[in-house]
């Protein structure tokens, strides 16, 4: 038996998993909608990638990460839970040691990574407002009746993109309006998204940041060439898209789930175990907080939203 | 015997233990409301507008609790240290925003340097709105400074030598009345702590040295209240691995400072933003990637 390592990446629009063994090959991988349910998605999930496991491998570690790392890692037990930069920042140096920056634009966070000497130096993440993220440009697309996958193509097509102002996707999209009735082809207010994001992008997240090369771009929407296509432009510098950078969180998770190995066997069969969980409002103070009990075939296993940490 | 109200917002972070001890002294009742829950935030959203920020809807929040519980507010009206140290739009509308929106009595003084209205007078004032002579109000306010002067040394000296802590060290950049607010930066102190780190509090600097040493970012900023905190970040960058700054959505002062110090230093630092939605999650992934980045390792 081999062993190898499972790594769960849950986001708010996608979940990514990938199994690795002890050198970092791709076993399997997937990446599947999360449609609202992380638990549903994470079911589905891992039957794919169970199907895809030959059988001479042994799952020996599981990470999560994402934003439903916390849930997800009790549901699969996993030996570690980690932040989604981390993950992103381990996953990316294990096939770039040389990386300076990562960009990652994601279905509602984006964030910059400054790498220096296989150790971060400085990152930061939008704040309050998820403009110009992935969730974003699927709005505008639905707006403009395309689809995301085919949003990129139609913005190599432009010559002349439109100015659009990004900071809001309230403006934007009264922009978008106006650029459409005066008569601006469908291209050119494409291609005007996709620079106003890298726009966006830049001024927000990246202000003040020195962007060195290698400049390594992921997350979601760098499977848009309109957007990669931007950034080269007003960067100046040459943006590498790894072909799985959209797994780079799992994978990251996944090398650290070997690294904090305890050297138990996990099973991926998920079919026989109860989750469920429980949403009570606690009303024992002025503060009632909203709690989350969390069963795991039917035992309470974790509860979370209490102010006071009675629960 | 009349009862003074202390809203636990804003003002009380500066100025709360100098209001207790002055009526300490006097022998004046008071009632300071409790720390901030949900029920109070959201009563403060009731009476507030959408463009306050969240540490003054909360503000309003702990007036309204206090409205039937006592006879007199005690709000002043907070317009300069002198002209290069003014402060936000809040602390100088409180009184009037109060007095509009609330059917309650109000203990009121000026804070203006620029025009020689200054705390001393304004505790004398209020004396006199007690009935309480010139003179009992004097002796009141001598007591009042010199036991806050005293302890707010021992929380500087304190504060100060967390420097040299050998833990990872994180100065906490914001305003005390978000800082030690129950619903604003207490779960952030309290998860830093938990995860083995010294945190620096940046309003526990001498303001003297800090509002001075404010001025090696910018000499143009008249906020005196980010000043001081940028200052403080002047004064502990050597000694500190990363800064956090938090600020209350939609800040004014804090939109501006903070903006301007991050594009100026080299030291690792995160922002975060509050608003009243906010849920830990989001803030939790910034913290803990944070803290695994000053410390180096995975």
């Amino acid at each position: 038996m081999k062993d190898s390592y499972l790594g769960v990446d849950i986001g708010s629009i996608s979940t990514k998993g990938v199994i690795i063994d002890d050198d970092n090959n791709i076993i399997t991988s997937s990446y599947i909608w999360t449609e609202g349910n992380p638990i549903k998605a994470v079911r589905k999930l891992i039957d794919i990638l169970k199907k895809d496991l030959p059988n001479n491998y042994q799952i020996k570690g599981i990470g999560t990460t994402g934003s439903a790392r916390k849930l997800i890692g009790l549901l699969l037990k996993a030996n570690i839970v980690k932040n989604e930069i981390t993950a992103h920042a381990v996953g990316t140096l294990t096939f770039y040691p040389n990386v300076r920056t990562i960009l990652e634009i994601g279905g509602q966070d984006s964030k910059i990574i400054l790498i220096k000497n296989g150790i971060i130096t400085n990152y930061a993440m939008n704040t309050l407002c998820a403009a110009g993220t992935g969730s974003f440009l699927s709005s505008q697309a639905k707006r403009l009746g395309l689809d995301v996958s085919e949003f990129g193509a139609y913005a190599l097509k432009s010559k002349n993109p439109v100015k659009i102002a990004a900071r809001c996707t309230v403006f934007a999209e009264s922009d978008l309006v106006h650029k459409a009735q005066v008569g601006y082809p469908i291209e050119d207010i494409v291609a005007g998204l996709c620079k106003s994001i890298v726009l966006n992008y830049l001024n927000n997240v990246g202000k003040g940041k020195k962007i060195e090369s290698p400049i390594i771009f992921q997350g979601g929407v760098s499977k848009n060439v309109g957007v990669i296509k931007y950034f080269k432009e007003i960067l100046g510098e040459d943006i590498i898209v790894d072909e799985n950078g959209h797994l780079m969180g799992a994978i990251g998770i996944a090398v650290l789930a070997r690294k904090n190995k305890i050297g138990k066997t996990y099973s991926l069969e998920l079919s026989n175990i109860a989750f469920d969980t429980k949403a009570i409002e606690c009303g024992r103070c002025p503060n009632n907080c909203e709690l989350l009990k969390i069963y795991r075939n039917n035992e309470l296993v974790d509860s979370w939203g209490s102010k006071c940490g009675k629960y | 015997m009349t009862k003074v109200g202390i809203a636990r917002g804003i003002f009380y972070y500066y100025y709360g233990d100098i209001w207790k001890n002055f009526f300490d002294y006097l022998k004046v009742p008071y009632i300071i409301s409790p720390n901030t829950n949900k029920e109070i935030m959201e009563n403060g959203m009731k009476y507030a507008n959408d463009e306050m920020c969240l540490a003054f809807k909360t503000y309003l929040g702990h007036v309204s609790y206090l409205i039937d519980k006592c006879d007199y507010l005690i709000i002043p009206r907070i317009d300069n240290y002198k002209l290069d140290n003014q402060t936000c739009t809040n602390f100088l509308s409180a009184y009037d925003i109060v007095k509009n929106t609330f059917d309650i009595k109000i203990l009121n003084y000026n804070i203006a340097l620029d025009k020689h209205q200054n705390l001393k007078q304004g505790l004398i004032n209020i004396g006199k709105q007690l009935g309480f002579s010139k003179e009992q109000s004097k002796k009141a306010y001598k007591y009042a400074v010199g036991l806050y002067k005293k302890d707010r040394a021992r929380d500087i000296t304190i504060n100060m030598g967390k420097l040299n802590s050998n833990k990872t060290k994180i100065l906490l950049l914001a305003h005390p009345y978000n800082t030690y607010d129950d619903l604003i930066g207490r779960d952030i102190i309290k998860y830093l702590n938990a995860n083995n780190i010294e945190v620096i509090f940046s309003d526990k600097f001498d303001d003297k040295i800090t509002n001075k040493l404010s001025e090696k970012i910018t000499k143009d900023l008249y906020f005196k209240y980010s000043k001081d905190n940028i200052g403080a970040l002047i004064y502990a960058k050597d000694k500190i691995d990363g800064v956090i700054f938090l600020s209350a959505f939609p800040c004014g002062p804090d939109s501006l400072t903070n903006e301007l110090v991050m594009r100026k230093i080299d030291i690792p630092h995160i922002n975060l933003v509050l608003d009243s939605n906010s849920s830990f999650t989001g803030i939790e992934t910034r913290l803990e990637s944070f803290i695994d980045m000053l410390k180096g390792g995975f």
